[in-house]
C-alpha cells in the first residue's frame, strides 16, 4: 500500500507542476493571440475591454478544459496496464 | 576534444539503449521444463530484483518465483517472476502467482513440446545472477510466429520525437542567445589581433567554439 501511496505522490506532485505550466502558458499565448487580433483591426470598441472580454470567453473554453488531459491520461495508461498486465 | 566529445556522446547513447534495452518488453518463444521457487538474499545485484510481493512486508531477503525454459536453439534460460507492484519498471504487475500457475500448467517435455511466448523484460546474466523478469506466458501453435512489438514502436517514437524537440529548442537557443554573443566576442578580438580570425575558422560547434576560446589564451609567438 505504501508504494502505491508514494506512486501516486509523486505523480500528483509532477502532473501538478506540469499542469500548473501549462495553464499558465496557454493563457499567455490566448491573451497573445487576442492581442495580434485587435492590433491587426479585427477587433472592435477598446483594446482592454476586448481582451478582458476574450480572456473571460478562454476561462470557460474547452481548450482550457482540456488542460485537465494532463491528470486524466496517465490515469488511463496506468489503469489499462494493470488491467493488462494482471487480467488479460 | 573531439574525442571528448564522441566519447560522451557514445557513452550516453550506451546508457539510454541500456535503459530501453533493460526496461521495454520483449518475447521469447521457449519451452517451459519446469518451475521452483528459491530464496533470494539481492545483494550487489540488488538494482536487479524487483519487490516482493504487493501488501507484503519490505524486506530485502525472501521467496522468488522462477520459471526454467529451454529456448528453440536447445538452450536454457530461467526467468524469475516477481511482483513490480507499484514501482519501476512501470508494468503494474501484481499477479505473479497467477503467472507462476500458468507457466507450471504448461510445462512439457521435450519429446513433446509446447511452445510457449514468455513476454519479459531485463537480462540474465551469470556472473551476477540476474535473471530477466517474465510478465506474462501465453500458448502457441508452432515457434514460428511473428510477434509486433507495437509498444516498443510507440515508445520509441514517442521518446525520439522528445529528443527532436529537445534538439530543436537547443538550436533555437543558440542561435538566438550564443550566436550573437560570440560575434560580438569575435569583433571585439578583431580589434586586437587577427587571432580572431584563426580562432573563427576552427570555431564550429559548441565543442569548437570552446576550443576557440581557448586558443585565443594562448601566447602569442
Amino acid at each position: 500500500m505504501i508504494g502505491a501511496i508514494r506512486l501516486f505522490a509523486i505523480a500528483l506532485a509532477i502532473l501538478t507542476l506540469v499542469y500548473f505550466w501549462l495553464s499558465i502558458r496557454q493563457r499567455w499565448r490566448a491573451r497573445n493571440r487576442l492581442e495580434e487580433e485587435f492590433d491587426r483591426g479585427d477587433g472592435d470598441g477598446d483594446r482592454d475591454t476586448y481582451i478582458r472580454d476574450g480572456m473571460r470567453e478562454y476561462e470557460g473554453s474547452l481548450r482550457r478544459r482540456l488542460i485537465l488531459a494532463v491528470y486524466i491520461v496517465p490515469l488511463l495508461i496506468v489503469t489499462t496496464l494493470i488491467y493488462v498486465t494482471n487480467f488479460m | 576534444m573531439r574525442y571528448v566529445k564522441w566519447t560522451l556522446i557514445a557513452a550516453v547513447s550506451l546508457i539510454v539503449f541500456g535503459f530501453f534495452h533493460y526496461n521495454l518488453p520483449q518475447t521469447d518463444v521457449v519451452r517451459i521444463s519446469d518451475t521452483y521457487e528459491k530464496r533470494v538474499d539481492p545483494g550487489d545485484n540488488s538494482w536487479f530484483w524487483a519487490a516482493p510481493d504487493a501488501g507484503n512486508a519490505n524486506i530485502t531477503n525472501r521467496d522468488v518465483f522462477f520459471i526454467q525454459t529451454i529456448q528453440q536453439n536447445g538452450r536454457p534460460m530461467v526467468y524469475r517472476n516477481e511482483d513490480t507492484g507499484w514501482g519501476w519498471p512501470p508494468y503494474f504487475k501484481f499477479d505473479t502467482s497467477n503467472l507462476q500457475t500458468e507457466a507450471a500448467d504448461l510445462k512439457s517435455t521435450s519429446e513433446a513440446p509446447k511452445w510457449v511466448v514468455v513476454k519479459h523484460y531485463g537480462w540474465r546474466n551469470e556472473f551476477f545472477s540476474i535473471y530477466p523478469n517474465a510478465v506474462s506466458v501465453r500458448r502457441v501453435d508452432s515457434p514460428d510466429v511473428t510477434i509486433i512489438p507495437w509498444l516498443n514502436i510507440v515508445i520509441l517514437i514517442l521518446f525520439a520525437l522528445v529528443l527532436l524537440r529537445i534538439y530543436r529548442m537547443v538550436q533555437r537557443f543558440r542561435a538566438r542567445r550564443i550566436d550573437p554573443l560570440l560575434e560580438d566576442v569575435g569583433d571585439a578580438l578583431e580589434r586586437v589581433g587577427d587571432t580572431a580570425e584563426t580562432a573563427q575558422e576552427r570555431a564550429s560547434g559548441l565543442f569548437g567554439r570552446i576550443r576557440g576560446w581557448l586558443g585565443t589564451w594562448r601566447a602569442k609567438s
